[in-house]
């Protein structure tokens, strides 16, 4: 056993070393090499870790839930792990394992912070027995490779139910999340427990209309998004339940959001360094998480504040004095969220789309039509669309029955021009908008024309 | 004016399937044509003999089977409508429930509404790609292109096929038929979405709309750049270059 697991890590480093010689990130090939010499290789570096794993599943929102995790972690001085982003199949949790293993195979880590794909979720952690999982939600992703929403949930469910006993962090204003609590394991619910945003709620992109028990229409006293809000069902009473975890007041202000959260029965000010709403749905799982684990609310509190995002989760450049932001967008929920962003600010803007069809993006560009561009499009201050990537044109066509002129459309599938034109443009602020695996090409390209903002200090400071 | 139907669209909206209606709706109203948009919910009442342009999306198996109980009790409403020459566009899911059932791998027989003489079969695994299908309407040729994404096989009996499979597989993958047609009533696994991708087959349906309510008119041209440029990204791949 011991033998076969150092070959197969050894394999995996030296695929790693090729990888990053061949110019490669390596993030999950290595991973790969080595579950093929030796296929029990996660269960026995989980075993290693003796359960101190972290398992972030869900559609929307992993990456950025992990990372928080991952920073203050860090700054509680605990040595961690992570898989890269993306790299959330068992592929490339196996290859975060091989970085932080020593050639002796030793961990040199405290804890494995792992986001996993709610897909692959059944298939990699009956090998984890992770002692917390955080589910952030559930939408329609890539649906040629995942085929229909139901099945995940109830992979999802069928998974947790064999696990050992593992705490769970479950999104109260989702009620297909909040099937998962059906299982036995001990559940902490988390939510926002108040409107913040008034408006007609598009119906095209909720998921879950019907009661997963009784089949009923759901309602609702508010929504925040998609099929998340307070919901109830007439019929049979399913409703969003008590949360142990809760934003009691959310304000969206010029640049970040502020918040007062319920952790237990404290409550903390939070401030989040981000335009983004969605946000503190993941930081109220990270104080979810924190709460399992004993971790102080105000240190998380703390931690939150100086967030720095990730790759494309509305990351921060400057181009000649302009803002520039760079966001990822998968799934129509998601791009509904970015739409609503764009809306917040009445100055004149450039947009670019860029939408490829690769594995990793979903094969089928159907989804763009499933976004409500005719009713969050802020049509009267952008002043230029640009398409890009493989399927432009078709995110083009998507533009022009949304109601856009053809004179505001360009379509320029490569990205570097359509990058270079959009930054020529003559809005006061500028957003990229990219599906994943044009998401790199396109920070690539913001780097070298623009220069990163990682200022998190120019926030008010709450001490 | 004319009415278009969007039958369940809280149900059938898998694959972007509200894009079929958006098009039939701009490419009617950028020329001018009135036109308005009824969206009939499970158990709301609907007259379809009024109705010009009726749409069904996909859904899963049991979306499809509620579907099929809400529209069994006015079938005989439906079927008159059809015979007097109403357009349908049924996608997916919806254009397995106009055949006579849908077997599920376990072998459980699903009725459909037995407008379309077919029947569907489901499979073990899923035909999934970019599709393209050579179609006969209106007296020229077209080639129509688009996504599928299905595991049921379709086979036809007393019913045309909507065309012939240049690339992907279409109905079943093995006999070369895609989709099947029946006076003015359009079943297809092709969605993408299938009307946003096609603009010439959008109009057609919208000129068959027009003379059944007796109005046979020329339809101005559109600038339809955007889409051509779409379409040549799937037939270039598809090594079918042109048209
Ligand atoms: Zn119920």
């Amino acid at each position: 056993m011991q033998v076969r697991m150092l070959s197969a890590l050894w394999a995996g480093k030296i695929t790693v070393k090729l990888a990053r010689l061949a110019g490669g990130k390596g993030s999950s090939f290595p991973g790969k090499v080595a579950l093929y010499l030796f296929p029990q290789a996660l269960e026995a570096w989980a075993q290693k870790l003796n359960s101190r794993i972290i398992v972030v599943t869900g559609t929307n929102g992993k990456t950025t839930t992990n990372n928080m995790l991952a920073s203050i972690f860090s700054s509680l001085g605990y040595r961690v792990l992570t898989n890269r982003e993306g790299a959330n199949l068992a592929s490339g949790l196996a290859s975060a394992f091989i970085r932080s293993a020593s050639w002796k195979g030793n961990l040199s880590c405290d804890w494995a912070l792992l986001e996993v794909d709610e897909a692959a979720f059944s298939k990699v952690t009956a090998h984890l027995k992770p002692a917390v999982v955080v589910v952030t939600n559930f939408f329609r992703d890539q649906l040629d490779r995942y085929g229909e929403l139901d099945r995940t949930v109830s992979l999802v469910k069928e998974a947790l139910s064999q696990l050992p006993p593992t705490k769970l962090v479950l999104n109260a204003d989702d009620p297909l999340v909040v099937k998962l609590a059906d299982t036995s394991h001990p559940v902490l619910f988390y939510g926002i427990g108040v409107p913040v945003r008034a408006g007609k709620e598009e119906e095209s992109c909720r998921e879950a209309r019907f009661c997963p028990y009784c089949g009923r229409e759901l309602q609702y006293q508010y929504y925040h998004y998609s099929q998340l809000g307070a919901y109830y069902c007439p019929g049979c009473g399913f409703a969003r339940p008590p949360t142990q975890v809760e934003a009691l007041a959310v304000r969206i202000l010029d640049g970040h959001v502020s918040c007062q959260v319920r952790v237990g029965d404290q409550v903390v000010d939070c401030e989040l360094p981000t335009l983004g709403f969605y946000n503190v749905y993941n930081a109220l799982a990270v104080f979810g998480v924190g709460m399992w684990l004993g971790l102080s609310p105000e240190v998380i509190a703390r931690e939150l504040g100086r967030y720095v995002p990730a790759t494309g989760r509305l990351q921060r450049f400057v181009h000649r004095g302009r803002p520039v932001y760079l966001n990822l967008v998968k799934n129509p929920a998601g791009f509904n969220e970015t739409l609503r962003l764009l809306s917040m600010s009445s100055e004149t803007k450039d947009v670019f789309i860029a939408l490829n069809d690769n594995e990793a993006d979903g094969r089928d560009v159907s989804w763009i039509w499933d976004v409500d561009l005719e009713n969050l499009l802020p049509r009267s201050t952008v002043l230029s669309f640009v398409c890009s990537g493989r399927r432009a044109a078709d995110m083009a066509v998507r533009l022009r029955y949304a109601g856009v002129p053809l004179g505001k459309i360009e379509v320029l599938p490569r990205l570097e021009d359509g990058v270079r034109t959009t930054l020529g443009g003559r809005g006061k602020s500028v957003y990229f908008l990219a599906t994943y695996s044009a998401l790199w090409p396109v920070e690539k390209l913001l780097r070298r024309y623009g220069k990163e903002e990682r200022d998190a200090d120019r926030l008010p400071s709450l001490s | 004016m004319l009415t278009v139907c969007h039958l369940y669209p809280d149900l059938l909206n898998l694959y972007g399937d509200r894009g079929n209606v958006a098009v039939f709706l701009r490419r009617c109203q950028w020329r001018g044509i009135p036109v308005r948009l009824l969206e009939v919910r499970f158990g709301e009442s609907v007259d379809f003999t009024k109705v010009d342009f009726l749409f069904l999306g996909g859904g899963s198996d049991r979306e499809q089977q509620l579907v099929v109980t809400d529209l069994l009790p006015r079938l005989a409403n439906l079927r008159q409508a059809i015979e007097e020459g109403l357009v349908v566009l049924a996608i997916c899911g919806g254009y397995q429930l106009l055949g006579h059932y849908y077997q599920t791998v376990e072998g459980r027989k699903l009725p459909g509404l037995g407008i379309l003489d077919l029947y569907t079969e489901a499979g073990e695994d899923r035909l999934i790609g970019d599709v393209a299908v050579k179609v006969q309407v209106g007296g020229r040729s077209q080639i129509l292109c688009g996504f599928e994404n299905h595991s049921g096989r379709t086979f036809l009996g007393q019913v045309s096929p909507l065309g012939r499979v240049l690339r992907g597989f279409g109905n079943n993958g093995r006999d070369g038929t895609e989709g099947a047609r029946y006076k003015n009533v359009f079943g297809t696994y092709l969605h993408g979405p299938l009307l946003p991708k096609n603009p010439a087959f959008a109009d057609y349906l919208i000129n068959l709309a027009l003379a059944r309510r007796g109005l046979e008119i020329m339809l101005p041209p559109l600038p339809d750049v955007l889409e051509k440029k779409a379409r040549e990204v799937i037939l270039r791949r598809l090594r079918l270059r042109g048209s």
